[in-house]
């Protein structure tokens, strides 16, 4: 049967569509996300996802588990910044790969640059990647990464109020890390009151006091990632 | 914080549908935005209003629905909003991940959404 043009279905003339649409604008990084981690689990990979606020401790705390797991783990981190790559540069003197992320303009890393960034790593030749996060308590809770765990790091620098104000981002968490614990007392900042804020947050995530500039408590969030 | 590339990304697939049906005008466009995005109304229309000079959706009406966040207890099945927890020392309520009813851990299941669910357009 051939189709006459007058079969056609055709709008009119200025009619009216309603178009029911349904779709998630914030799918297309989640269904990258899952492929990040399929490939991570193909090449049995683990990623650690690292997010906090501006200098609450991401860099120095991932500086502190690499010396503990250097020997253990072929490491590599991913850093998120702006525009710079000084933490990447940081890392690297620890004999790991570092590979800076730049996001230009955005306040986060999303599964695209991750991917990214992926590519350029050899995975055979890698067991363990941390990705540190723009430093940011606010978008990075939006854009999951394909990593197999989360880590929200908070300092009492940044005072005694942080994980009730941003209470989402900890329920994403795994690991919750209190840092700087050596400045409490001069913060005037409660730790035993942060870690009960987070724990009624997120009753399934592992809460641990750090001091990362002197190395305390890292062990602790090794354990806690069960690495 | 993000509401200008996530803004930009809605226009720009509203844009797509209205090319491929040939619209000429796109009159009102439907949103739900979740509760657990971090996604502020105000600043998504602020950006709407800018990205959508000289296209077909100029003028366009932008509907913001937001939508609670969604959970269910892994222990006695309770499924509803967050319980939220009031803080004396705070005085500020925050949602917390444990059941309204019984005290067991939930998983949340919904509240993550930004959805285009609808656009009304010309032909
Ligand atoms: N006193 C104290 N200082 C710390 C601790 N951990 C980190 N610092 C210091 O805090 C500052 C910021 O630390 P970084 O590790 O760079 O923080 P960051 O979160 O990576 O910062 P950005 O990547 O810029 O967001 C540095 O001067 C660190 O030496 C700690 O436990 N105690
Ligand atoms: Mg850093
Ligand atoms: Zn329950």
């Amino acid at each position: 049967m051939t189709v006459k043009p007058g079969d056609v279905v055709r709008a009119e003339e200025g009619e009216i569509y309603d178009i029911e649409l349904e779709a998630d604008i914030l799918e297309a990084n989640r269904r990258i996300a899952e492929e990040n981690r399929a490939l991570l689990r193909r090449y049995n990979v683990k990623a650690i996802d690292v997010m906090g606020s501006i200098g609450s401790g991401k860099t120095t705390l991932i500086e502190g588990m690499i010396k503990l797991l250097k020997g253990r783990y072929r490491i590599a981190v991913f850093k998120g910044d702006l525009t710079t790559t000084i933490d990447a540069e940081i890392i690297s003197r620890h004999g790991v790969k570092a590979i800076p992320i730049n996001t230009g303009k955005e306040c986060h890393l999303d599964a695209n640059l991750v991917k990214k960034a992926l590519n350029r790593l050899n995975l055979e030749e890698v067991d363990l990647i941390f990705i540190e996060n723009v430093g940011n308590l606010i978008c990075p809770a939006e854009f999951p990464l394909g990593s197999d765990k989360r880590i929200v790091i908070v300092s009492v620098t940044e005072g005694p109020y942080m994980i009730i104000k941003h209470p989402y981002i900890f329920m994403d968490a795994d690991v919750i890390v209190i840092n700087k614990i050596d400045l409490a007392d001069a913060m005037r900042v409660d730790v035993e009151k942060l870690r009960m804020d987070a724990e009624r947050i997120n009753p399934r995530a592992k809460v641990v006091a750090t001091d990362c500039r002197r190395g305390v408590g890292v062990r602790e969030v090794i354990e806690a990632l069960n690495l | 914080m993000h509401e200008y590339s996530v803004t930009t990304q809605i226009v720009s697939k509203v844009l797509r549908e209205a090319e491929s049906r040939r619209a000429k005008r796109v009159l009102e466009v439907k949103l739900q935005i979740g509760e657990l995005t971090f996604l502020n109304p105000e600043q998504v229309k602020f950006w709407y209003k800018a990205l959508v000079k000289g296209t077909v959706m100029e003028g366009s009406k932008l509907i913001i629905q937001e939508k609670r966040g969604l959970v269910r207890c892994l222990k006695c099945g309770y499924e509803g909003s967050f319980k939220y927890e009031d803080d004396p020392a705070y005085h500020i309520a925050f949602p917390t991940l444990l059941c309204p009813k019984c005290g067991g851990v939930v998983e949340i299941i919904g509240g993550r959404e930004c959805i285009i669910e609808n656009i009304k357009m010309v032909v």
